[in-house]
């Protein structure tokens, strides 16, 4: 960082850590060496895709301490949202990614605004209530969203940068559409929870009462955090209909808001930023991994999820930090436990 | 007017009997809430495993493991239906106990981690339960005495349904007086209210959890066999199971029996009444009542405060 001056240097250091520029390498030349490790263009566009979705539930579960069981509804929303808005409105890349955004943002905000006073458990079980009436409106709602059948022939748009387009035809170009929404995200999410408001969040996910006793208005900020996580998942829903060229039914369904929790889970959300990304890089190889070999891998996978639960709640993330601190490339700082909380929280 | 509420009737006792069937599964599914503070996403795993280990005791061509046991169809259905109803919910009782003894690490912790492992739990007992009895659907074939119909008027309705609901309300009554007269059921009772203070007045709490699991499994199993005929035995079963347990819990209260008991009515009864004149959104109709009844009544109709909330 010599060759920069002091004052820049210290600014980039507020926006880029070494951690995002390692996955920003990574992912960044990822469709050049995929093949050559044995694996597909496509299951790069999956694992962006899910990554973004993956980060927008931990804002919500990791930071802000509320659990939502339906996530997966406001990816199938921002998935319709997309093909509807180039059905009918614009086939127009940027008008229907932003329609895709706002109509999920508009919905989220909906569920929020009735949802944002809870906490705990029962935040869970109204989210799933909601999410499974999403999902039973998008299966009967043949008309606009073609039922079980889903909603097919949704185009991928080139991307029209003004001077120049280029088409997404190919997972390839593709890809590189995903990653730059995946950069944009990752920049602006590790500004936000850095920022006074993500402090906020944080708190409020240790203490929801004493944020409020401080005068914060505790039900705006979840309202906010929830809105802007249902806008994130829209945009990755978007992509998701890109890349399936449809929008279906099934990815609504409370399993895969139940395996988006799993991933972000596995891969330690709680404890770490980066622990979606891990996560979702783990389930995605262990689905073409482990299923390579064995029909029953959800099995499998299942039972390395409840070990971990049982051994290491922390997930990827803490045993990452566990070896690190073990070879002694940095002092053992106490990581924030979130099992220290106890389950009858005292000072409210 | 008059034809039309006995066009109704059916339907009723149609609501009847599924809501009796939902108030018994998820009066199994809060004593683990209760004792264990553990909101046990698994529990229509184990209904749905209750339901296939009936099968394999009331099956005509088996799927018993061992030869030495094919004698055992010889039985009359009647006993072997009685059997099925001891043993299969025994069995899931020990697969329960097993569940406990992983979850015992959560315990203390945050509430969701509880969650998490059994929702894991549920992915796991469901492809299990696929990869040993495949994803076909099976029915669970009944003793003549409790199958077949009747005509009531003009309208056939089906014996079993009838027996569905008796047979439930005699379990749910079975367990409130378990839980209300024998010092067993008293002994849980405090569990739920405060289980420090049961270990400290000198009962093995570990055991009392344990127990009160496979309790909890063992009626979870119980409803499985008795919705088999009605809704099918498929390994997907559970999930559909779970999720009315849920609605039916939090809309009656977390901690309230009879809260739990009406509940269970209320939401069968709104599923068989929407699915007679709307089949298509019958479970929707049930989401809906959820959201109306907690934006009001945040702790549903009698519930108390619980770790839950945390």
């Amino acid at each position: 960082m010599s060759i920069l001056p002091q004052a820049l240097s210290a600014r980039l250091a507020n926006w880029f850590t070494a951690p995002m520029l390692v996955s920003f390498l990574v992912f960044g030349t990822m469709p050049f060496w995929i093949d050559a490790v044995g694996l597909y263009q496509y299951l790069g566009v999956e694992v962006m895709i899910w990554v973004i979705f993956a980060l927008a539930v931990n804002l919500l579960l990791g930071y802000t301490g509320l659990p939502s069981f339906g996530h997966g509804a406001f990816l199938g929303i921002g998935a319709y949202a997309y093909g509807l808005t180039q059905f009918n409105v614009a086939a127009n890349l940027w008008i229907s990614l932003l329609g895709a955004v706002v109509v999920t943002a508009a919905l989220g905000g909906l569920v929020a605004a009735l949802i944002s006073h809870r906490r705990g458990i029962y935040f869970a079980l109204m989210t799933i209530a909601c999410a499974q009436i999403f999902y039973f409106v998008a299966s009967k709602w043949t008309d606009m969203t073609g039922g079980e059948d889903g909603l097919l022939n949704i185009l991928r748009l080139p991307v029209d940068l003004g001077l120049t387009e280029f088409s997404i035809k190919s997972n390839f170009n593709l890809y590189y559409l995903c990653f730059a929404a995946y950069v944009i995200i990752v920049v602006l999410m590790w500004r936000l929870v850095h920022s006074p408001f993500g402090q906020i969040i944080r708190a409020i996910k240790q203490n929801d009462s004493r944020v409020a006793f401080l005068g914060y208005n505790v039900w705006l900020y979840k309202w906010l955090i929830f809105t802007l996580s249902c806008a994130i998942s829209g945009l990755a829903g978007a992509l998701f209909a890109m890349a399936q060229e449809g929008a279906y039914i099934n990815i609504m369904s409370l399993q895969w808001s139940g395996i988006v929790i799993l991933m972000v889970l596995i891969g330690g959300g709680f404890i770490n930023f980066w622990g979606p990304v891990l996560g979702v890089i783990f389930y995605f190889l262990a689905r073409d991994i482990l299923g390579a070999y064995t029909d029953t891998w959800l099995l499998w996978f299942g039972l390395i999820f409840v070990i971990m639960v049982m051994f290491k709640p922390e997930g990827l993330a803490g045993i990452w930090h566990d070896a690190q601190s073990m070879f002694g490339r940095r002092k053992a700082k106490p990581q924030p436990d979130p099992s220290a909380k106890p389950s009858h929280a005292g000072g409210d | 007017m008059f034809d039309f509420l006995i066009g109704l009737l059916p339907h009723l006792l149609n609501g009847v009997a599924l809501g009796l069937l939902f108030a018994l599964l998820s009066l199994g599914f809060m004593l683990i809430i209760g004792v264990m503070e553990v909101i046990n996403l698994a529990h229509g795993s184990l209904f749905a495993l209750g339901a296939y280990f009936a099968v394999m005791l009331m099956g005509q061509d088996g799927g018993l493991p061992f030869a030495f046991m094919q004698s055992y169809y010889d039985l009359p259905a009647i006993p072997r239906y009685i059997i099925a109803l001891i043993v299969a919910p025994a069995l899931v009782g020990v697969v329960g106990m097993g569940l406990e003894i992983c979850l015992r690490r959560t315990y203390g912790k945050d509430p969701l981690y509880g969650l998490l492992l059994t929702f894991g739990a549920a992915l796991v007992l469901e492809e299990v339960i696929r990869e040993i009895w495949g994803p076909a659907e099976y029915f669970l074939p009944l003793p003549k005495a409790i199958s077949g119909g009747f005509f009531f008027g003009d309208l056939i309705y089906s014996n079993y349904r009838i027996f569905a609901a008796i047979f439930a309300m005699a379990m749910i009554g079975l367990l409130w007086a378990f839980l209300n007269r024998t010092p067993y059921g008293a002994v849980i009772k405090a569990g739920a209210h405060d289980s420090e203070m049961v270990r400290v007045l000198g009962y093995n709490l570990s055991r009392l959890r344990l127990y009160v699991f496979a309790f909890g499994a063992a009626l979870a199993a119980i409803a499985g066999i008795i919705m088999a005929p009605i809704w099918g035995v498929r390994p997907h079963v559970g999930v559909d199971a779970v999720i009315p347990a849920f609605v039916v819990i939090v809309l009656g209260g977390v901690g309230s029996f009879w809260g739990a008991v009406s509940a269970g009515l209320l939401v069968g009864m709104m599923v068989a009444l929407t699915a007679a004149f709307l089949t298509e959104w019958s479970l929707l109709s049930m989401y809906l009542l959820l959201l109306v009844v907690v934006t009001f009544r945040s702790r549903g109709f009698a519930g108390k405060a619980s770790a839950l909330e945390q």
